[in-house]
């Protein structure tokens, strides 16, 4: 062990610290935080569960509307990002690697830029607005595109889809063409084909893919702060408003586990019936 | 042309549609010489550079973002591929909890990273500016430093390195001559991807930096100000700078999905 150690440890050090001070420390600060109390505009360190029983009870809806918005990204993005890697890897052929390109070109950067152009492609006087009254197909600019969760939905879908391909590409591209083609010349139908050996194969990129789509909606608060309207009150922005306007931060971290406790259930409980229901009957 | 075939086809440029026309559009924008962001566009004008590049706070928030990603880069980088190369040695069960730990951060939501550092700094009273951003930032980009360099590491050969040392090289000498020339394409890729997410990072930086601008934070500044023309030309730069980065990254580890 302290070999082991003596060997290894000069070389951890650095990440192992930064990680410790900047993140397994805060965030552990930051659990004992969540059982604290603002009382009468006074801190009080008394552990309670109050906060907790609050979120539950005071911010149901928003955490709900919250799971379902983020569920709704999660497997829409997931969905059409299976759909084009699906492309890329089997029917494109030479246009393959242009068409990966373009998930790559927008894949890293450009957050606050994507969720503000959405923000003017959508608006009441924006590009999409005035695009559609300059060629005549309508009238009136059309006030439902913004402020919506639907613009909200576009917008993350936007930044999360190039996120979301490229771990189901991956996937797709180890799955090898030997055995599509000895299932097919055995009779397989195509739909049997796609189920029992692409799926299974790809099934930890599409979990991969949907989490990392799924968290980044749940936890995200700029695009419903800029897009979203006021009847989107997504937890990510009533959070933030704990450590501004409200000024309870205990409250806000007691919602920031919740959101992370409930992510994690959903997650798992997905992965697991994933796995169910891809088991190759024996 | 089968039916099926063609609905694929359409299916894979609205997808591309999708992904690239708010590029396309926001590059348009930057030149079109009306104040508000709409069509037609009526004539092109280069006014709103001139604008932007006059302003102090542009190029004084361009100097501290530099200064981030420019330190978060370099750093980053190096811790994390010391620890990517005692991962390779470990054994593998240590070397996946390691792993496992040391890239947690990265599934914290960038908001919920921000004001757990933002609590925990004002708790302990430490003052936040630049300094603060940097520890911030180099959390959360050196699980990718880690993940490439360890991806690299695990294919690596390590019998060159053997050979070296058995033909009399020092430990330093076999890592200069040997071992960095082999994976210094995946070392200045992990860089570039580290310094995009520096560069691109908008709220973990708003929570840590206290007063002070990078450019996000004075992107979004601009924003809350309501519209501008000089905003699409902060949003091209900010883009272009970590497309590029990326780009860099992915030609040099030849990436390929």
């Amino acid at each position: 062990m302290m070999d082991w150690l003596r060997r290894h440890l000069p070389f951890v050090l650095p990440s192992t610290t930064i990680f410790l001070f900047c993140f397994a420390a805060p965030v552990a600060y930051f659990f004992v935080m969540s059982f604290w109390q603002i009382k009468s505009y006074r801190l009080s360190t008394d552990p309670t569960a109050h906060n907790y029983i609050e979120v539950w009870t005071d911010y149901f809806s928003s955490l709900w509307y919250t799971f379902a918005v983020a569920s709704v990204i999660g497997l829409a993005v997931t969905t059409v990002a299976f759909g084009f890697a699906y492309f890329i890897r089997f029917k494109a052929g030479r246009w393959g690697t242009p068409l990966l390109f373009v998930a790559l070109l927008t894949l890293f950067g450009g957050y606050l830029t994507k969720i503000y152009v959405w923000k003017t492609i959508l608006g009441q006087s924006g590009v999409l607005n005035t695009a559609l009254q300059a060629i005549g197909a309508i009238d009136e600019p059309i006030t439902a595109f913004l402020y919506n969760p639907l613009a909200v939905v576009i917008t993350l879908g936007h930044y999360t889809l190039p996120l979301a391909i490229l771990p189901i590409y991956g996937a797709l591209r180890s799955v090898e063409d030997v055995p599509l083609r000895g299932a097919r010349d055995l009779g397989a139908r195509p739909w049997r084909v796609f189920k029992e050996i692409v799926l299974p194969q790809c099934q930890a990129g599409i979990l991969f893919s949907f989490t990392l789509t799924f968290l980044f909606a749940a936890g995200d608060y700029v695009t419903p702060l800029l897009v979203g309207g006021p009847y989107t009150s997504m937890m990510g922005v009533i959070i933030q408003h704990q450590f501004g306007l409200r000024f309870n931060a205990p409250l806000g971290a007691a919602m920031a586990f919740t959101v992370i406790a409930v992510c994690m259930i959903i997650i798992g409980a997905l992965g697991l019936a994933l796995r169910q229901s891809l088991k190759v009957r024996a | 042309m089968k039916t099926s075939d063609l609905l694929w086809r359409i299916f894979a440029a609205a997808c591309c549609l999708f992904m690239v026309s708010p590029l396309v559009i926001l590059i348009l924008f930057c030149f079109s010489d009306k104040a508000v962001i709409s069509f037609p566009i009526e004539g092109l004008t280069t006014a709103w550079w001139a604008e932007l590049f006059s302003r102090r706070e542009f190029w004084k928030s361009l100097g501290n973002s530099a200064i981030v990603a420019g330190t978060v880069g370099a750093a980053t980088t190096l811790f994390g591929t010391m620890a990517a190369f005692s991962l390779a040695r470990m054994h593998p069960r240590a070397a996946g909890v390691t792993m496992a730990l040391l890239t947690l951060p990265v599934m914290l939501p960038p908001l919920v990273l921000g004001l757990t550092l933002l609590s925990f700094f004002s708790g302990l009273e430490i003052r936040l500016g630049l300094q603060t951003v940097i520890l911030a930032h180099l959390v959360f980009t050196q699980p990718f430093v880690i993940l490439v360099v360890h991806a690299r590491m695990s294919r690596f050969d390590f019998a060159v390195v053997n050979s070296a040392r058995d033909l009399g090289a020092s430990p330093l000498r076999a890592f200069t001559s040997v071992t960095l020339p082999l994976i210094r394409p995946t070392i200045i890729g992990a860089a570039m991807i580290a310094m995009a997410l520096s560069l691109d990072d908008f709220i973990v930086t708003f929570f840590t930096i206290g007063g002070g601008n990078t450019l996000p934070t004075f992107l979004w500044g601009m924003l809350r100000k309501g519209a501008n023309p000089q905003i699409n030309i902060v949003g091209f730069l900010l883009m272009s700078l970590t497309i590029c980065a990326s780009l860099i990254a992915f030609r040099v580890t030849r990436y390929r999905g």
